[in-house]
């Protein structure tokens, strides 16, 4: 039983960061339709910013927002420069072109950063504390409450201000918000960049337990896909949802069946990526995506 | 005096078909002008190129400023709310999140005043505020596009077809309501409209568009009284 | 004679590179000669992937994964059961065929994003699946084979013209060059025939498509099925040619590089996948070999960058090319020449053979 809760603890807080990059590509989806394949090199990428910041003396406390903000207007250039000369061309295009971000930035932080391995700081320790006789870390309860702020902000601020509605209304209905004086093709970028944001979150939330090295998010992001997927592609709760059930069960899955052990865990991830598509692929919270002919 | 709004030999199509052979036609400052014809002669044609939804060439003045080369959401903001066919309602979003849309780039104190407004015309908009716009009737969504158009306290709204697909007695309700904006906000109006009755009942001055270009215009009171135009451009 | 000479530039173009392929090994040394084999394998399955992307307009980010059955396939039937290798690669063709066709079935289901998100997450995890079934793979150790040696009369032959006999990797060079003149003209009579028209018209409008009678689910699973045959025979070739596979043989990247290779190429076009492939296979060959060659560039410094360039410069390729010029090189070139003849011969001529046009909206 304490072993249930422990792996449960620690199935929310992988659920976490997949959850933060599953919004980070709900965002991006909702603004273009598009799925980000980038996202998780751009997260990588950001964390690696955030690593260079700290080595250079800058606080954990200070180099974390700071990278945020990096990340934001770093999402908004990519948007400008590169998506944007695209924005009108068919879906594989499009797809293409977020490949080639990916492959991008991966061989980027490489060339800048080299392939070893580096140890990212924590701010929480990873001391234990006992809750209901089972033992979970600072380090995991710090990333769910990291994670659960920042996803508590995007909702507010898509839901509560301006902003966010004319960016949800640049979303769903770009001529008609047009003619309401909402400048789409900005709101767009608006979009990258906050989902560029949150992703440097589950970038820097993941990094001290994975090891800062440029594939670090590459099996993070097919269990952002799976979380997504399963809360329904248009869905921001849907992302957050998705993550945490995907976090346990992935988790659940690692501890208690023997044949998937560690390495087969992404395979559960694939798994549910197919079991949601085939039974029911708008997801949990979503609206229809498959093509009816 | 000139205008407030200018078309001059305006051309536009959509690819290589051409649908604006030469329109101009002027509203001048607070007035109602109706613009009518057959279907496919161009009407919505011509409110599209106003906010640069279709190319055109030609000229286009918006207090005496010329609207060449702004996008849609810039000659939105210039003061023109555009209602289009279809009323472009984003289902999206609440009613509520819809008339915000509207009035989201207001800065000015009046827009308390302008919602009580709204809501005094359009009660049960008030009453759905938390509602998907999804759920509200065809009529109800054409009132929602007027408040919302409203909201934008804009010097020109640009009407396609209010009254398509409503009750009579709602389509008398909306006009009578547009008269009343007109009159107190002063408002300028270009209504385009197939119930060219009601139209040239609405407004001071009206164009007839005939295959793209304005084959009769002038007072509406003419119109309406002069038989051999009633019978062959506006079809009673 | 008269319909030699009327024949379109093209087809001389065919014949001349057929040639030199032909010809290559008598010119170059062995193991170039392996190296060149090894691009025309990845044209294989670049083919492959062409067939389904570019003809029927489905995505798929996971051919590494058909590329690995393929492999496995004949790697298994070799080692354990000591088949003779030649007779392995039809039937790895035919066998990942069938999958991929099965695998079609419910990919009919999903658009194309949903698409590119399962065949992506398959790639990713293939390395996995393969790991698992040890006794069977090899797991991690892989599987090791030995090169056949070519029969007797072409090492004769060979000798005869060039004084050496054939060696394995020569031999293994003209296997994948057979299968892939086979297989690129098995392609180019499917694409002008009924099932090429087919795939097409339901690239361009599902839904027209349909209305013309066209068995658009019948076509689409088609064109998975043939696709995947490509990759496997090319998987099956690619492990009689290294020699060795193992999990790591086959990571996303391989998926990736094939789409690269497709997209740069041209997709829809027949000589797409063998520029594509010619791209993708000597460009981090080329970067790997170049620079540690410069001995004003430090080693650390030269290490990253083997490591990371080609890296750097695929992404910024593809995305350049993403942008002006998204019909890939075949595309460029295309566009290029007939605006040459346009302009050589006035408007209105008879164009033969016009590429069709890039991929469209699924």
């Amino acid at each position: 039983m304490q072993e249930f809760l422990q792996q449960l603890v620690s199935g929310l807080a992988s659920g976490g960061i997949f959850a933060s990059l599953a919004l980070a590509l709900v965002l991006i989806y909702n603004a273009m339709g598009l799925v980000n394949f980038a996202q998780g090199e751009m997260a990588m990428f950001a964390t690696f910013i955030a690593f260079a910041l700290i080595e250079r003396g800058a606080s954990y406390w200070i180099a974390f927002p700071l990278t945020l903000v990096l990340a934001f207007a770093g999402g908004i250039a990519v948007q400008r420069i590169v998506i944007r000369p695209v924005e009108r061309a068919p879906v594989l295009t499009l797809v293409i072109v977020t490949l080639g971000l990916a492959t991008l930035f991966n061989g980027a932080a490489g060339f800048l950063f080299g392939y070893v391995p580096r140890s990212f700081p924590s701010p929480f320790s990873l001391t234990t504390l006992n809750i209901f006789g089972a033992y979970a870390s600072y380090q995991d309860l710090g990333v769910i409450a990291v994670s659960g702020v920042v996803l508590l902000l995007i909702y507010l601020l898509l839901q509560r201000t301006t902003v966010g509605l004319t960016m949800r209304a640049a979303a769903h209905h770009p001529e008609a918000s047009r003619l309401l004086g909402v400048r789409v093709s900005w709101m767009l970028a608006l979009g990258w960049g906050l989902a560029s944001a949150v992703g440097a979150v589950s970038g820097i939330m993941a990094a001290p337990a994975l090891l800062l090295q440029p594939d670090m998010m590459q099996t993070v992001i097919i269990y952002a896909f799976a979380a997504a997927v399963l809360g329904g592609i248009e869905s921001p709760l849907g992302a957050v949802v998705g993550g945490l059930i995907v976090g346990v069960t992935v988790n659940l899955a690692g501890a208690y069946l023997p044949f998937v052990g560690g390495d087969l865990q992404l395979a559960v991830a694939l798994a549910i990526i197919v079991a949601v598509l085939v039974i029911k692929p708008n997801g949990l919270f979503g609206r229809p995506a498959v093509r009816r002919v | 005096m000139a205008a407030l709004l200018e078309l001059e030999e305006v051309r536009a199509g959509y690819g290589p078909t051409s649908v604006l052979h030469g329109v101009s036609l002027e509203v001048p400052e607070a007035g109602i002008v109706s613009l009518l014809g057959a279907n496919g002669a161009g009407k919505t044609t011509t409110l599209r190129a106003i906010t640069a939804g279709v190319r055109w060439t030609g000229d286009i003045r918006f207090d005496g400023r010329s609207l060449r080369r702004l996008s849609t959401e810039d000659v939105v903001r210039c003061g023109i709310a555009h209602v289009p066919e279809g009323r472009g309602i984003l289902t999206e979003l609440t009613v509520d999140e819809n008339l915000r849309l509207g009035s989201h780039l207001r800065r000015d104190p009046d827009v308390r005043k302008d919602y009580d407004l709204v809501f005094e015309y359009f009660p049960v908009l008030k009453e759905r505020r938390r509602l998907s716009a999804s759920t509200l009737s065809g009529g109800e969504q054409q009132m929602l596009a007027i408040a919302r158009a409203l909201l934008m306290r804009p010097r020109l709204m640009l009407l396609d077809e209010p009254s398509l697909g409503l009750a009579p007695m709602i389509v008398r309700s909306i006009f009578e309501i547009i008269r009343t904006i007109n009159q107190t906000r002063r408002v300028a109006v270009l209504l385009v409209e197939q119930n060219a009755g009601l139209a040239l009942e609405l407004s001071s001055a009206a164009f007839v568009l005939e295959v793209g270009r304005v084959a009769v215009h002038g007072d509406s009171a003419e119109l309406k009284g002069n038989e051999s135009v009633r019978r062959s451009y506006l079809g009673y | 004679m008269q319909r030699l000479r009327s024949a379109p530039p093209r087809y001389w173009l065919v014949l001349v590179a057929v040639l030199f392929l032909a010809g290559l090994p008598t010119v170059v040394t062995s193991f170039q000669a392996s190296e060149f084999g090894g691009a025309l394998v990845l044209a294989i399955a670049i083919m492959g992937l062409n067939i389904l992307v570019g003809y029927s307009g489905q995505i798929s980010l996971g051919h590494g994964a058909f590329m690995a059955l393929g492999a496995y396939t004949s790697a298994i039937l070799v080692h354990a059961y000591k088949l003779d290798f030649l007779a392995t690669i039809p039937i790895a063709g035919v066998v990942t065929g069938v999958v991929g066709f099965l695998f079609g079935i419910p990919a009919l289901r999903l658009s194309a994003l949903y698409l590119a998100l399962a065949t992506f997450a398959l790639a990713v995890v293939t390395p996995s699946l393969i790991k698992r079934p040890a006794t069977l793979t090899g797991g991690v150790q892989g599987i090791l084979l030995i090169q056949p040696d070519p029969p007797q009369f072409m090492k004769d032959g060979f000798a005869a013209i060039t004084g050496t006999p054939m060696t394995s990797d020569q031999w293994i060079y003209y296997v994948i060059l057979a299968c892939t003149l086979l297989l690129f003209w098995f392609a180019w009579n499917l694409v002008r025939h009924r099932p090429g028209r087919a795939m097409r018209a339901v690239r361009d409008g599902e839904v027209a498509a349909a209305a013309s009678g066209v068995n658009v689910a019948g076509y689409k699973t088609l064109a998975f099925g043939v696709s995947a045959f490509y990759a496997g025979v090319a998987g099956s070739l690619f492990a009689l040619s290294t020699g060795f596979i193992s999990p790591d043989t086959f990571p996303v990247g391989l998926s990736i590089q094939l789409l690269v290779g497709g997209v740069v190429g041209g997709l829809a076009s027949i000589p797409g996948p063998l520029l594509g492939a010619i791209f993708v296979y000597f460009l981090p060959i080329e970067s790997n070999q170049w620079v540690p060659s410069q001995t004003w560039i430090p080693t650390p410094v030269a290490n990253t960058v083997v490591k990371a360039g080609p890296a750097v410069t695929y992404g910024a390729i593809l995305i350049l090319i993403m942008i002006f010029a998204p019909n890939g090189i075949v595309g460029l070139v295309n566009a290029g020449y007939s605006g040459l003849r346009r302009r050589l011969r006035g408007a209105g001529d008879r164009e033969t053979g016009q590429m069709p046009p890039g991929p469209q909206t699924v």
